[in-house]
């Protein structure tokens, strides 16, 4: 007999939905729920939720009917009544309250045939127990394939959550929407899709010249390009879910600790809301600081952008300013006439040289809207699918359920800091880049107010000396290894950028590994707090690889760490981890790119990442006049290096954009000379373009 | 700056062919000249196409010098450095062996040091705007106007 579960995930409030032949089990952890019962295989069930038991309840059959017994530790709510450890009788359309999910089981009398019903499984149940997957039917299970996500296998990743963009500390099960299978499997199977079948479905189909996927800086660079080169606003499209096109990278500025008046690691003239590049924010920056009369700090400015960085530390922005600068240019360009607020399901050619774009627009009653755009020339800029998590912190804070005390930099952890501050307490940093000496500045700061304050950095090994490459080497102080920028400033625009892209697949990937590492920007106050942290004992250093984090008797978090030259086991307690090892780019990780690498076949470059041609278009998404280009993160270890920058992804959009012009595509025009220069005046005097 | 060999060549021709021959012209026809000095007029141009002749050898030094920083970039206070080299270089040139439509006996310093440090500062300014201005991936292509961008891969 089959049973059908429903629940709405408390977390994103999707609706969720499984189906499976008794027995069946819930719990949080795969391990502890018993694989057969009886001789007979149990479909396990894993929900990732803190308040739920390892493994919680078992549906059974007996004579009588269904039966579900609790397992857990603090028991199960049946229709309100709460039950511990005993057994229960239920019958169709009984509710149970398991930890904050509240499910309604449902009798099914009939296996399910059709397959557009069912819905995707946590794969750790077709994964690692094939006798347990009577759930669904072998083809079935096929065609749920690319929606699936590893929800229970120990993965590394935090995920950006698809419906609200916000960084999700557990793997919320990837499930299409319930009712309504979206894009309709059959039209989608195919490689080419016909415009009429997507007319014939009776959704709303947008038909443009320009679509741009991801709504964040990528898209916005991109848009921007085609704006001033001449495309008419109503041409364009950008899908994504954020309203501002720095909406993530302000959300993950403001969690690793980098508030509005903090200052980036960008250059003067990167700036994203200018192509030209100047005026410069240093420029800027002088400007207002002199008309208000701070003069010497106006002087300051200008000396960093002439000295730099050979007699100067480099100048950067603050935040706060090229967040308004990009709000003045999206409104000159007419960003939010273009924007369009939805979830990018899947991308497929058409059969007359466009792509079709398939999306969901979530309405206020829980529903989804589902929507076409069809277009001919595509930009990807989805960028990073998830937040890199190290494999013993991610064990521990699954295993525990806690995840307050051991956090990704680039979760919102502020609670840590504000514990802090009132009582002090010691912080283990893993991680030795931009993000881990962010912290460790929050931290220096918060040491001053109480001294209680302690870190103790946690490096895997000791660097004696920096990056060589050529005639140069990098800088190394306090174990510290120093860039201006997270690239070479010539990969940018110089002799590295040439000559990255006229190298192989293999020598690049060469290139690239001796040019990049993780760095941090060269500031001389920053380098002080350092020095003094390590003198006066607050900040200390420990190398080694860990082990295991567990948790102590009094509370306290240990890390076990193997000592490199000694054979000892060093013990580290500490009261917060904060992992600063960064953000994770696989393409796979993103349920869209899995989609289309698999029915296209889009290569993957030797970094693992998108492989893109020298004016970033994906080669094997090329369909008859249409075009896909793809940008940021998604495609390093390709011809460009700096790739997840604003500079980078304007490079990006020119770069495409010149050779659309070239390609001649509808409503461009080159962009040089005189017409360049009154564009400029345009963006001068705030009209549009 | 980051540029490229080619970038350098390619941008020192364009600015001093266009911005040197501009500023130069108040020089040459009096307007700021040295005084009695009619002949000394086409003297500012040859100046700078020595500029640019010897420039051509010195932005070949400098592009190997910029390999020993590690971000292989040019910073503002080089540039400005190197400007004064060139130009005390080439004063002593034409001081001591003189050049071809240069002699060395009708070599006025102070008139020259005024117009090259006028070429040179306007150069350098516009350099950093101008040239963005008017050509929007020149800095993308290590300071190359010229020449279009190849889209095929290796």
């Amino acid at each position: 007999m089959e049973i059908k579960l429903t629940w709405t995930n408390p977390t994103n409030r999707e609706q969720q939905q499984v189906r499976g032949s008794l027995p069946i089990a819930l719990g949080r952890d795969l391990e502890e729920m018993p694989a057969e019962i009886d001789g007979k295989p149990v479909s396990r069930i894993v929900l990732e939720n803190g308040q739920i038991s390892r493994f919680h309840l078992l549906l059974t059959k007996s004579d009588a009917g269904v039966i579900v017994s609790d397992r857990s530790k603090n028991g199960t709510y049946l229709n309100g009544q709460r039950f511990h450890q005993i057994e229960q009788p239920v019958v169709s359309g009984d509710r149970l309250q398991v930890g904050a999910c509240n499910i309604m089981l449902a009798w099914l009398s009939v296996p399910p045939i059709d397959a557009t019903q069912v819905v995707a499984l946590p794969s750790a149940i077709g994964a690692t127990d094939p006798n347990a997957t009577n759930i669904y039917q072998e083809e079935i299970i096929e065609q749920a394939e690319p929606s699936i996500s590893s929800a229970v296998t120990l993965s590394t990743t935090i995920i950006f959550n698809p419906e609200t963009d916000n960084p999700e500390p557990y793997q919320p099960l990837e499930i299409l929407p319930t009712l309504d299978q979206f894009p309709p499997p059959q039209l989608f199977s195919e490689p080419f899709v016909s415009v009429q079948a997507i007319h014939a479905t009776g959704k709303p189909v947008e038909e443009l010249d320009y679509v741009a996927l991801g709504g964040g800086l990528g898209s916005f660079a991109w848009v921007d390009s085609l704006r001033v080169y001449g495309v008419k606003p109503g041409r364009i499209a950008v899908l994504g879910l954020e309203k501002k096109p720095y909406g993530r990278y302000k959300k993950l500025c403001r969690n690793s600790q980098i508030p509005l008046h903090e200052r980036i690691r960008s250059g003067s003239d990167s700036c994203p809301d200018n192509l030209w590049g100047w005026p410069g924010y240093a420029l800027r920056e002088a400007w207002s600081d002199g008309l208000s009369g701070h003069v010497s700090s106006a002087l300051k400015h200008l000396w960093k952008v002439f000295a730099e960085p050979a007699f100067a530390d480099t100048y950067t922005p603050r935040a706060g300013r090229v967040f308004d600068s990009l709000d003045r240019e999206a409104e000159r360009i007419g960003w939010d006439g273009m924007t369009r607020y939805g979830r990018i399901r899947a991308i497929r050619k058409t059969e007359d040289g466009r792509y079709c774009i398939a999306y969901t627009v979530p309405t206020r009653q829980g529903n989804r809207d589902h929507r076409f755009l069809l277009a001919r020339y595509v930009h990807l800029a989805t960028g990073y699918p998830a937040v890199r998590f190290l494999p013993d912190l991610q064990k521990f804070r699954i295993e525990t359920g806690d995840f307050q005390t051991v956090v990704n930099a680039y979760e919102d952890h502020e609670n840590i800091y504000q514990h802090l501050e009132k009582k002090g307490g010691t912080v283990v940093v893993r991680g030795r880049g931009i993000v881990a000496s962010r912290i460790i500045q929050r931290l220096n700061e918060l040491h001053q107010r109480n001294p209680k304050v302690n870190v103790v950095h946690l490096m895997r090994s000791p660097k004696k000396e920096g990056y060589r490459y050529g005639f140069a080497k990098r800088a190394i102080r306090n174990q510290w290894e120093f860039q201006p920028y997270n690239w070479p400033k010539a990969t940018w625009g110089g002799d590295m950028r040439k000559q990255l892209e006229a190298a192989g697949p293999q020598e690049r990937y060469e290139l690239l590994k001796a040019w990049g590492g993780t760095t941090t920007a060269e500031r001389h106050d920053w380098q002080d707090i350092v020095q003094d942290g390590l003198q006066s004992g607050w900040y200390k250093i420990e190398f080694g690889s860990v082990e295991r984090v567990e948790r102590s008797n009094s509370g306290k978090l240990l890390t076990y760490i193997n000592s490199n030259n000694r054979d000892v086991q060093i013990k580290i307690e500490g009261d917060f981890i904060i992992d600063s090892t960064g953000l994770e780019a696989k393409p796979q990780d993103n349920p869209l790119l899995a989609d289309l690498l698999e029915q296209y076949k889009v290569p993957l470059n030797p970094l693992g990442r998108l492989e893109v041609e020298n004016d970033f278009e994906m080669k094997a998404m090329r369909n008859g006049k249409g075009r896909m280009y793809a940008a940021g993160v998604l495609t390093l270890g390709g011809p460009y290096a700096a790739v997840d920058t604003f500079l980078g992804l304007q490079y990006c959009a020119q770069r495409s954009v010149y050779g659309l012009a070239k390609a001649r595509a509808k409503g461009i025009r080159y962009l040089n000379g005189l017409g360049s220069f009154w564009q400029w005046t345009k963006w001068a005097t705030n009209q549009a373009p | 700056m980051t540029p490229t060999l080619f970038g350098r060549w390619q941008t020192r021709c364009f600015l001093l062919a266009t911005i040197g021959v501009l500023v130069s012209l108040p020089f040459a026809f009096g307007t700021l000249s040295g005084w009695g000095e009619p002949e000394l007029g086409p003297a500012y141009f040859w100046v700078l196409l020595y500029v640019g002749i010897f420039g051509l050898g010195w932005d070949i030094l400098y592009d190997f010098l910029q390999r020993f920083m590690w971000d292989h970039d040019w910073p503002g206070a080089f540039q400005f450095l190197a400007a004064i080299a060139e130009g005390v270089f080439l004063g002593l040139v034409i001081l001591l062996f003189g050049l071809p439509h240069l002699p060395s006996d009708s070599f006025h310093p102070l008139w020259f040091i005024i117009h090259y440090t006028t070429v040179s500062v306007i150069v350098y300014h516009l350099s950093w705007t101008v040239m963005r201005l008017l050509f929007p991936r020149w800095r993308l292509k290590g300071g190359e106007w010229l020449g279009t961008w190849k889209t095929a891969g290796r």
